[in-house]
């Protein structure tokens, strides 16, 4: 009985230390696992391909130094994407955290390509080929009054140059011309897209968010107000290996790699619940 | 393994340690973290607004530029800071009033439009529902228990009537529902925090002590 009595009272510092080695093995070993694409993401990929010559992606770039495991693996993704395809992309961000995470990603991706371009036309070109537009309090404020004029809520872009002098903003008015606008957020930012952006102007709306969140978002991708969705590492997965598979572009994928750990980790919690649940119901039958 | 040199690779390193050493217990080394942490990230934020966002947009036009009707947004702004003297704290209601009126006329028609009208609509059943899916002939059946389920999961949310006879069944049937709903939402938060663990530990495996790529 002893054992059983065990089982419930296990020091939860074992726990972690178990969860850890458990992290830790596949990470060193990098034993690969297949990556499964489900329907949401390849949804979304699938809007981003589509995308026409003449319309922008905007990338709401959301996420702050906690939720970067999740949801930087899905800017950087996202951003090869657009990139390899030509699309124009718009970033923005709506709060203060998540700025210098979004430029690092902008700034990473675009020097993956320009150091293999051979060419002006090549390159990604900032001005050209995507805008930086920064930040603009309080988040209603751009959300609701880009469906006017971008370039009057953004007069200027993050580094400080005047946004109507940009060559990619001559063309982009408003909404109209935001072919998808994709948010990748750990809070509840995609939901007022939806009810400010989507509902009064139309423009497409779609996301990446951390797991926590997930189960409050499906329900939009459900009524087709998200055109598609990611969620959390798995979801950055999925999208890495799209853009590996059919662009054919083989650079650094973290969510790819941490499928294993995250797999593990979860068989554990399982395990942990399993024997906790044993050892509280074999106490109350012995009690009895 | 191939050590990082720089310095704030090294910095948040230790920092990254310092808020694990809580797992063990709770030590001055967590709580330095934790502090330094708020601290710069306050002082991030306040120097941010004012930079960008109160320098361009309120200051720089009016006692620069000499744009005299921002000093209604200024005098608004201001009023804020009444509550600090009790004789005229009464007057942070105007701001207060203004903002929460903006607020709410813009967001109660978006928000019912959005959240109300579009999921009570994917919920009715149509032969469209669960398109997003591309679930096919299987369609009507998750729409069949998404309705099911939305209907019971509300009967037992009303505390009006006795739960007994139909009202009884469809609030068990509802409860069964909230459960696989908080299941779901349990899984993924599991997953999100190995996530999390999962991305400090490729940083310190990683970028700052070089034995994994």
């Amino acid at each position: 009985m002893k054992f059983i009595e065990r089982l419930t009272t296990i020091d939860r510092r074992i726990i972690y230390i178990i969860l850890v080695i458990v992290v830790v093995i596949p990470l060193i070993s990098r034993s690969p696992e297949r990556v499964r694409v489900m329907l949401p993401v390849e949804k979304l990929y699938n809007a981003v391909d589509t995308i026409p010559k003449d319309k922008v992606l905007i990338i709401d770039f959301e996420y702050a130094p906690q939720d970067m495991p999740e949801l930087e693996p899905m800017g950087f993704a996202l951003l090869r994407h657009a990139f390899e395809k030509r699309i124009k992309v718009l970033a923005l961000c709506l709060f203060v955290q998540p700025l210098g995470l979004a430029q690092k990603a902008l700034t990473q991706v675009t020097e993956e390509f320009n150091s293999v371009a051979q060419s002006n036309a090549d390159s990604i070109i900032y001005g050209r080929d995507y805008v930086f537009l920064g930040w603009q309090p309080p988040p209603l404020i751009p959300i609701i009054g880009m469906g006017t004029s971008i370039t009057n809520v953004y007069p200027s872009d993050y580094y400080g140059n005047k946004t109507d002098t940009l060559p990619l903003m001559k063309h982009i008015k408003n909404y109209n011309d935001v072919a998808l606008l994709v948010s990748l957020c750990a809070g509840s930012i995609p939901r007022s897209w939806i009810a400010y952006a989507q509902n009064r102007f139309g423009v497409a709306v779609a996301a990446g968010v951390t797991a926590v969140s997930a189960a409050d978002f499906y329900q939009y991708y459900q009524t087709g107000q998200f055109t598609g969705l990611m969620t959390g590492m798995k979801g950055a997965a999925e999208y890495e290996e799209l853009v590996e598979t059919r662009l054919g572009i083989k650079k650094s994928r973290k969510a790819s790699e941490a499928l294993p750990s995250l797999t593990y980790g979860h068989l554990v919690m399982i395990a942990f619940i399993i024997i906790g649940n044993v050892g509280y119901f074999m106490q109350r039958r012995r009690r009895k | 393994m191939n050590i990082s040199p720089d310095p704030w690779v090294w910095i948040a390193a230790l920092l990254s340690l310092a808020i694990f050493s809580f797992l063990y217990k709770e030590n001055p080394f967590y709580r330095i973290a934790e502090h330094l942490f708020i601290g710069v990230a306050n002082g991030y934020a306040v120097t941010f607004y004012w930079h960008n966002i109160l320098m361009p947009t309120l200051f720089d036009p009016l006692f620069r530029q000499g744009k005299l009707l921002y000093i209604i947004p200024f005098i608004i702004g201001i009023l804020y800071f009444t509550r600090f003297i009790p004789r005229i704290s009464w007057l942070v209601r105007i701001p207060i009033g203004i903002t929460i009126g903006y607020y709410v006329g813009v967001s109660v028609p978006a928000t019912t439009q959005a959240f109300i009208i579009k999921q009570i609509q994917g919920t009715v059943l149509t032969s469209t529902n669960f398109q997003a899916w591309n679930a096919g002939s299987w369609g009507i059946v998750w729409s069949v228990i998404v309705f099911i389920g939305v209907l019971c999961s509300l009967s037992y949310f009303y505390f009006s009537k006795e739960h007994k006879g139909v009202l009884g069944v469809t609030s068990r049937i509802g409860i069964v529902f909230v459960m696989i709903g908080f299941g779901a939402a349990f899984g993924y938060t599991v997953m999100a925090r190995i996530s999390l663990l999962i991305g400090r530990l490729q940083f310190l495996l990683g970028d700052w002590l070089g034995i994994i790529q």
